[in-house]
């Protein structure tokens, strides 16, 4: 009977082990579906290379697409500039940028050192689109697929290996 | 090339951890003394070994290395230098060094300070400890490896410290908590050995009473800093949240606090031995708890780290490791040749077991608060809700009482027999006149009595009085005194000033939004404030608003400055309070926003005794650390 009672603490710790392992892995696909399904939201802001161009979700026309949120205070967006060089050299698909709460001159001397992977970039100084968009920070990548609907979220750097497991397979659908 | 040195050290930490973790049990099972090593050594060894990469990952920061991707992650090259140095400790894969080098500093002190004669139970601990130590080096190598590069092209300036990190406080409020936490891995090493050399309980808990004091010293410490940082850093003027992070920190207080009371009993008694085992590691597990909460991201606050579903899973491991092992050795084992001696309804012993009912029964129910809201997430499908300040008050509420109740009479108790309660009459006239006594200065000094507060005042005049009087009765010398009951007053008496300053504080409290122009003036309380100009002021990586204020009661003017700061890297914003402390309260201003023009607007609050509940939080530190102290000396 003692015994018993001596194997609780195990039994006890055990199942909260199980709970917390339970929220990992729902945690882990939790925040890519957020916004995954439903359709780009409406926005009108600026375009980063001319203050006065308003863009709207009519102008992402080139589809399917990816979104990028980008900044230049953002370090892992360096870290993941050159791959989305590649994509663009590549003409894998078109890419979009968001610029998120950035300063415009220093955006745009950023892209003419280092290339300018987008279509166009979307200059969102106070986060209204990151904000209807959910953004964590930077970097996030969102795909867009021809209807226009959001198919799939990337927070963190997009390389070859996360292109691979998550991305691909919509481009082919 | 110096990053990478740092990063080679730091490997063969983890190298020799491992085999501290395995060689002197290998040699104790096998009775192979071949196998033996100079334990006492090799611990002064690994501390070196993790202490080169800390100092590398340090030079690297004050050399503005941004090819370093944790320095430039973390640092700017405007940062001053004194905070690029805390920024070492400011994200994950620095403070988890620091943590290493703490858990290595705590085995040093304890190789050389140890007061048993048992050389294969000692050589047991610190192989446990090894283990420990090797699993939080395997984490950093593996995860958060902070001597990481940015090749080919490393950034020319970093990202910056998070701006509300930027301070004093903050910059010693992470070590002392880590010191805090990883001092926890002692007395879980000592309880594991102690279960697997079936160790009498009077012995071991002799041995592990000191290491739990101090740890918990400097948890007391690491939290009360970690309160007053947001008090005045975070801009709302409250000192505790129930963010869950600060849950996280404040359950594995509770326990260490259930646990060294526990241990006195044991130590003195010989009982309770099986309880202070199953403390020590719960103690343990939930400080490894804590550091799953907050670097899984799975719950989001102010303290958030990066989220990492990896680092959870990782910790996940260790924690299952260490406490399925230690638990499965508690299960097994055979405990039925321990005599548990007896004790009377109102002896000592029944106090301890009370306390310990309490505390352990209270940070149940903190930690399922914390991650309640992540089960209701999960079974509600997506749903979020807080159970936040609400829930832990109404929570928190009877355990104090009942805690604080028996505190002021446990020191009265007596082992083994029944208590006399003759004391009883006196103390309570006593408690009493401080009570009113209390109640006639607050009523001079804020003009008004609220009945709320009453419960909590008396309470803590009854904790002050149960510690103070009963030195009286021992008839004390001078340094009699102070070597036996110092420390004991000192924490006691710190938890009765606390329990004051939250009483007045969460009942005196008065805040209020004012809309002020430059030279516009109002009434608040009993003082006038006037909002003199506003200037611009440049920092060395940032630029703010600044406004100054003045308070005045009539015949003292003072002046205090709000700030609001922009930090250029990140374009963060952040709200610098302007405080003025007086002994009895703090005048607290935040700036709002810019209404139009030079219009502000500014949130006012006067918080009486706030000062106190940081003041009784380190008598409680100070009186702990003095009890471990002068254990140890024990040798």
């Amino acid at each position: 009977m003692k015994k018993v009672i001596d194997i609780f603490p195990l039994a006890i710790f055990v199942v909260l082990l199980i709970v917390l392992f339970s929220f990992l892995s729902e945690k882990d696909d939790q925040l890519e579906t957020a916004l995954v399904d439903s359709d780009f939201p409406d926005f009108s802001l600026s375009a980063l290379s001319n203050d006065n161009k308003t863009l709207t979700k009519g102008d992402i026309s080139k589809l399917p697409a990816l979104i990028n949120v980008w900044a230049t205070w953002c370090i892992a967006c360096r870290v993941e500039h050159p791959f989305l060089m590649q994509l663009k050299n590549e003409s894998v698909l078109t890419i979009y940028g968001l610029n998120y709460k950035d300063n415009r001159t220093k955006a745009l001397s950023l892209l003419e050192r280092d290339g300018d992977p987008y279509e166009f970039s979307i200059y969102d100084f106070e986060g209204r689109l990151a904000i209807d968009l959910g953004v964590y920070g930077a970097p996030e990548t969102f795909f867009v697929d021809k209807n226009g609907v959001i198919r799939e979220r990337h927070v963190g750097v997009v390389d070859e290996t996360v292109w691979e497991k998550k991305f691909a397979k919509y481009l082919n659908e | 090339m110096i990053p990478e040195i740092g990063h080679i050290i730091l490997i063969s930490h983890l190298v020799l951890s491992f085999m501290g973790g395995i060689l002197p049990l290998a040699a104790i099972y096998s009775k192979n003394d071949f196998l033996s090593i100079p334990t006492k050594k090799l611990s002064v060894f690994l501390f070196f070994l993790i202490l080169v990469p800390f100092l590398v990952l340090i030079y690297s920061f004050l050399i503005d290395d941004f090819s370093v991707a944790y320095v430039s992650q973390n640092s700017n090259i405007n940062l001053p230098n004194y905070y690029k140095l805390a920024a070492t400790w400011g994200a994950h894969e620095g403070s988890l060094l620091l943590w290493i080098l703490a858990m290595n500093g705590w085995l040093i002190a304890f190789m050389f300070f140890n007061n048993s004669k048992d050389k294969d139970y000692i050589s047991t601990v610190f192989s446990i400890s090894c283990q420990v130590i090797f699993a939080f080096s395997l984490f950093t190598l593996f995860t958060s490896n902070p001597f990481e590069r940015i090749l080919p092209i490393p950034p020319l300036s970093g990202a910056d410290l998070n701006p509300s990190l930027q301070d004093i406080a903050f910059t010693v409020h992470p070590p002392l908590l880590y010191f805090g936490y990883s001092g926890l891995m002692i007395p879980f090493a000592i309880s594991v050995a102690a279960m697997l050399f079936s160790k009498d309980t009077k012995e071991w808990a002799s041995n592990s009473r000191p290491w739990t004091l101090m740890s918990c010293s400097f948890l007391t410490l690491g939290i009360a800093l970690g309160s007053w940082w947001a008090y005045y850093e975070l801009g709302w003027g409250g000192w505790w949240f129930w963010d869950p992070v600060e849950n996280a920190a404040f359950i594995p207080w509770l326990l260490s606090v259930a646990l060294f009371h526990s241990l006195i009993a044991s130590e003195n008694r010989g009982v309770f031995g099986k309880w202070s085992i199953l403390l020590s590691i719960f103690a343990f597990a939930t400080s490894l708890l804590g550091t799953f909460l907050v670097r899984s991201g799975i719950l989001t606050s102010v303290h958030a780290f990066a989220l990492d579903p990896e680092r959870g899973l990782f910790i996940l491991g260790i924690l299952a490791f260490f406490i399925i092992g230690s638990l499965f050795i508690y299960s097994i084992k055979d405990f039925e040749n321990e005599t548990t001696p007896s004790y009377e309804l109102t002896s000592k012993e029944f106090g301890f077991l009370l306390n310990n009912l309490l505390l352990v029964v209270l940070a149940v129910s903190i930690l399922f608060g914390t991650i309640f809201p992540l089960i209701y997430e999960a079974i509600t499908d997506g749903k979020q809700i807080s159970v936040g300040a609400p829930y832990f008050e109404v929570i928190l509420f009877p355990f104090a009482l009942a805690l604080g109740l028996l505190q002021g009479f446990a020191l009265y108790l007596s082992w083994g027999t029944s208590s006399s309660f003759k004391f009883l009459p006196r103390l309570l006239i006593e408690s009493v006149s401080v009570f009113l006594l209390i109640l006639i200065i607050l009523f001079i000094l804020f003009d008004n009595l609220h009945l709320t507060s009453f419960a909590t005042i008396f309470l803590s005049s009854w904790i002050l009085m149960g510690t103070l009087q009963i030195n009286k009765n021992k008839n004390l010398n001078y340094w009699r005194f102070l070597r036996k009951r110092a420390a004991v007053t000192f924490a006691h008496s710190g938890m009765a000033i606390l329990t004051l300053g939250v009483a007045v504080v969460s009942s005196y409290s008065i805040e209020k939004e004012i809309i002020l122009a430059p030279d516009d003036s109002v009434e608040f309380g009993n003082q006038t404030i006037l909002f003199k100009n506003t200037e611009d002021i440049m920092g060395p990586n940032y630029f703010s608003k600044s406004a100054t204020m003045s308070f005045s009661d009539g015949s003292n003017f003072s002046d205090v400055l709000t700030e609001k700061r922009t930090y250029s890297p990140s374009g963060q914003l952040t709200t610098e309070a302007g405080i003025k402390t007086e002994i009895f309260q703090d005048l607290y201003i935040s700036m709002g926003d810019n209404l139009e023009a030079d219009i502000w607007s500014f949130k006012v609050q006067i918080k009486p005794f706030i000062r106190w509940i940081w003041l009784g939080a380190l008598m409680i530190a100070i009186g702990s650390l003095l009890a471990g102290i002068k254990r140890v000396r024990k040798t």
